[in-house]
This record gives structure tokens, sequence and C-alpha cells, in this order.
């Protein structure tokens, strides 16, 4: 019966295009890129072809915002993406949970961890006290 | 000719069966036996034989033999295709989480903070 054969075939094409899906959303080699993806991925260039291919394109959606970052937080996505990519999903997902529950916390309060952990990273990044103290003279 | 019997036939039809008289029917009866011949017994399968069956008694009945293994695989590829496409769905389904990232990432506060 032709509409047996017409419904069959279109199954079977149907079929044929869902298995496809996968393969079309293959995986990205790096030299794939476009330069701008180079410049908003470049410190995951090393490992980028080692990438599980649907961490690879939600880093391609990251890469998509990367012109209208400021040049300020460029540098803090750059200095951040080869580790925010060695993290688990289980680790992603309580960073992205801890974030939006600290967005809800008043401005002010905010403001103060800020200042905390603004505080903290200077005193990390201050030389330790005994090496600023000057030398006693000798006796 | 034809036209006119059918309308005769439509006519009788529309009025009450208590109303017809006997060689009406019969006549009718009569009709009708010689539609099924010509079309044949599947075409011609009325819509009242389909009563109190379920639709696998009714597909049981309106297909047989090679039809129904075929209508079997055309069932079973439909249901690999939607066992297929739920599986893709659910896989590439997930929630945007690119605002959220592109947040962190660019934020003044370090990674660590939401981590510890």
């Amino acid at each position: 019966m032709p509409f047996f054969r017409l419904f069959t075939g279109g199954i079977l094409a149907l079929l044929c295009f869902s298995l496809s899906l996968p393969v079309l959303a293959a995986a990205r080699s790096w030299t794939s890129l476009t330069p701008l993806q180079h410049e908003a991925l470049a410190p995951l260039s090393t490992e980028w072809n080692t990438l599980p291919e649907k961490q690879q394109q939600h880093f391609l959606k990251l890469a998509k915002r990367y012109p209208q970052l400021t040049a300020v937080e460029k540098k803090r996505l750059h200095a951040r993406l080869e580790r925010w990519s060695k993290l688990t999903p289980a680790q992603r997902k309580e960073a992205r949970a801890k974030y939006r529950a600290f967005s809800k916390v008043p401005a002010e309060s905010r403001e103060q961890v800020k200042q905390m952990v603004r505080q903290q990273e200077a005193d990390k990044l201050a030389p330790p006290a005994s090496a600023v103290l000057p030398a006693t003279p000798a006796r | 000719m034809n036209n006119l019997d059918l309308l005769k036939i439509k006519q009788l039809l529309n009025r009450s069966l208590t109303r017809m008289d006997r060689p009406t029917l019969e006549r009718l009866r009569d009709s009708r036996a010689q539609a099924l011949a010509q079309y044949g017994v599947r075409r011609t399968a009325p819509a009242f034989a389909w009563a109190g069956k379920t639709p696998w008694q009714t597909l049981g009945h309106t297909f047989s033999g090679p039809q129904k293994t075929h209508l079997w695989a055309v069932a079973i590829l439909f249901i690999i295709f939607l066992f297929g496409a739920t599986l893709y769905s659910q896989q590439t389904a997930e929630p945007d989480t690119t605002d959220v990232d592109i947040a962190i990432l660019t934020d003044e506060l370090p990674i660590h903070v939401y981590l510890d």
C-alpha cells in the first residue's frame, strides 16, 4: 500500500534525523573556533579538545558574551575560566546556587562581604610582616 | 438514474423506520447487499461494526496478514523514535546557566567564595 510505504518512509526519515542530532552537535576542535572565540576562551586552549562536548557548547555560549564585557571583566574571566572548567558539575551547581542566594542579600550586606573579601585578598598579597621589618643593627 | 435512486434512498432513510413499509425495507436490504458485493468486505465494513470493540480489536479486524505486520513495524519504529526524541530532549533541555556563569566569572568576588 502506498500509504504504508510513505508512512514507514516518514518514520524512518524522522528516526535517522533524531539519530543524527547528536552528531550535528558534535564536539568542535580548537582550530575550528573563530578568532573571537579563541580570544574569549584562550585560557582553555590547551585542554579544549579534551573537554566534553556539552561543556564546550556551554563555553561557546559564554564566549558570545565576551565582546560585551569590560576590560576588567575580561581579565577576571580569563583568570577564572580554567579553574571553572575544572570544577565538577556539582561544584558549579553549588556555586550558582550560592551566587543566586547572595544576589538576594541586601546591597549593604553584600558590600560588607565584598569589603571583607577585598581585605582578605589584600592580606594574602601583602608580604609577611617579618619581611618588612627593618633589619636590627648589629651591636 | 443512479442519482435518483440515491435520492430516494436518502429520503427514505430520513423517515422513521417505523413508518417504512416492509417492501421498502426489503428493497433497502437488497440495495445494501448489492453495495457490499461491489465494494468488498473490508471497504464496506459499516461503522457500527466497530461498536463495542477496542481500537486494537478494530485494527486487528481492519488489518490482516502482511498489513498487520507492517502496522506493527511502523508502531515499533514510532515508539523507538519517540523514545530517542525524549532521551535527546532530556539531555539537551537543561536550564541555561550562561547568565549566572558569566556573572560568577566576572564578579568582583572570586569563585572560591561561592565554593567554600
